[in-house]
């Protein structure tokens, strides 16, 4: 199959997964279309590399999670303009209460460090421990005691509300 | 929230999206462009217009170079020269090296070594560079003394001492301590990233 058609349906496959990171990562629509655009960029600049040692996926979250954290450390806009002004990104506000959960669980990540946000997004997505480690660098055995520290934070912060 | 509320929530979102086709194949091969995205952001903005009038400072000070008739003065135009172009480049290339980070080839955990480690010896360099322009004041004042009024400082007597040096003193004492706040918090914070990292 040709380069770009294998491209597209691999971001297509994981469309959704580039827009939970995202909006982990960002506070305005504007700066989540931005690294939307981003990690789109990343991943075809890497696409070549890629030689499908790794899954799919893990090479997605890898790049995705590196191009969120650099894109969250340069610092919000720098005379910055969203290029593709029809990038509609996935709206998944339809149910109000969904919505509400969503952004109270939002909310939780973002008070976490840089570390802990990739950990809790991994494994919200239902990743195993290993395949965090995979991903993260970690060890298995460090992803098994940061999780238990990041369930002691957000008990913590239940406590305070 | 409890992590299986939160595991609950993000499952149903999922789903969610899962149902969600949007992005088009014209619209994935656009964001691949290296046309649409920011070249600004490679080299910080204010840096850049901040060398910029450096190097052109330094070239219009290389053409009045002959101007400066004794051995003093003309290395306090050398050292002027020189550090107005040696100063901007470091901070320009200590800028790329933070921004050019390999986020493709290495994983999260790196990433964030990287990053904080490029951001503290950037800092470092910025702070070296505040110390440094206490220097600069001193060294550069008979230089622009005898281009601005063709006088040596040294040998005509001139006010210039009074007003110059507690001036620039206070300024840059201020910004200097400014400048310092920034550094120490900053770098406590990238600091902080890397001791999470141990």
């Amino acid at each position: 199959m040709h380069k770009e058609e294998t491209f597209k349906k691999i971001i297509k496959e994981h469309e959704g997964v580039i827009y939970k990171i995202t909006r982990v990562y960002t506070n305005t629509h504007d700066d989540q279309k931005d690294l939307y655009q981003e990690i789109v960029y990343q991943l075809w600049k890497s696409f070549d590399t890629f030689r499908g040692e790794a899954k799919v996926s893990t090479w997605i979250y890898r790049i995705a999670l590196n191009t969120a954290l650099f894109h969250l450390k340069k610092g919000k806009k720098q005379g910055h303009k969203v290029s593709i002004e029809n990038l509609n990104l996935k709206q998944e506000n339809y149910d109000p209460v969904l919505e509400d959960r969503l952004q109270l669980l939002y909310a939780h990540i973002r008070t976490l460090s840089d570390l802990e946000r990739g950990i809790i997004l991994l494994f919200l997505e239902g990743k195993k421990y290993e395949e965090i480690a995979l991903i993260t660098g970690l060890s298995t055995t460090n992803i098994g005691t940061r999780m238990s520290r990041i369930k002691q934070k957000l008990k913590k912060q239940i406590i305070k509300q | 929230m409890e992590i299986e509320e939160m595991q609950t929530a993000w499952s149903e979102m999922s789903m969610k999206l899962e149902k969600q086709e949007l992005l088009t194949n014209k619209l994935i091969m656009e964001m691949t462009q290296e046309k649409y995205r920011n070249k600004i952001s490679i080299v910080s903005k204010y840096e850049g217009i901040g060398a910029i009038i450096c190097f052109i400072a330094a070239i219009f000070l290389i053409t009045k170079l002959n101007e400066l008739d004794t051995w003093y003065l003309l290395a306090s135009g050398v050292f002027v020269v020189v550090y107005l172009i040696t100063i901007p480049t470091i901070v320009l290339r200590s800028i790329r090296k933070m921004r050019n980070l390999n986020i493709t080839d290495n994983n999260y955990k790196q990433t964030l070594i990287d990053y904080a480690n490029n951001r503290k010896q950037f800092l470092f360099i910025q702070r070296i560079g505040i110390y440094l322009n206490f220097l600069l004041m001193i060294v550069a004042l008979p230089m622009f003394v005898k281009l601005s009024s063709n006088k040596d400082m040294f040998i005509t007597n001139t006010n210039v001492w009074y007003w110059y040096l507690p001036i620039m003193t206070l300024f840059l004492i201020f910004f200097s301590r400014w400048g310092y706040k920034s550094y120490k918090n900053i770098t406590a914070s990238a600091e902080k990233t890397l001791k999470e990292l141990e």
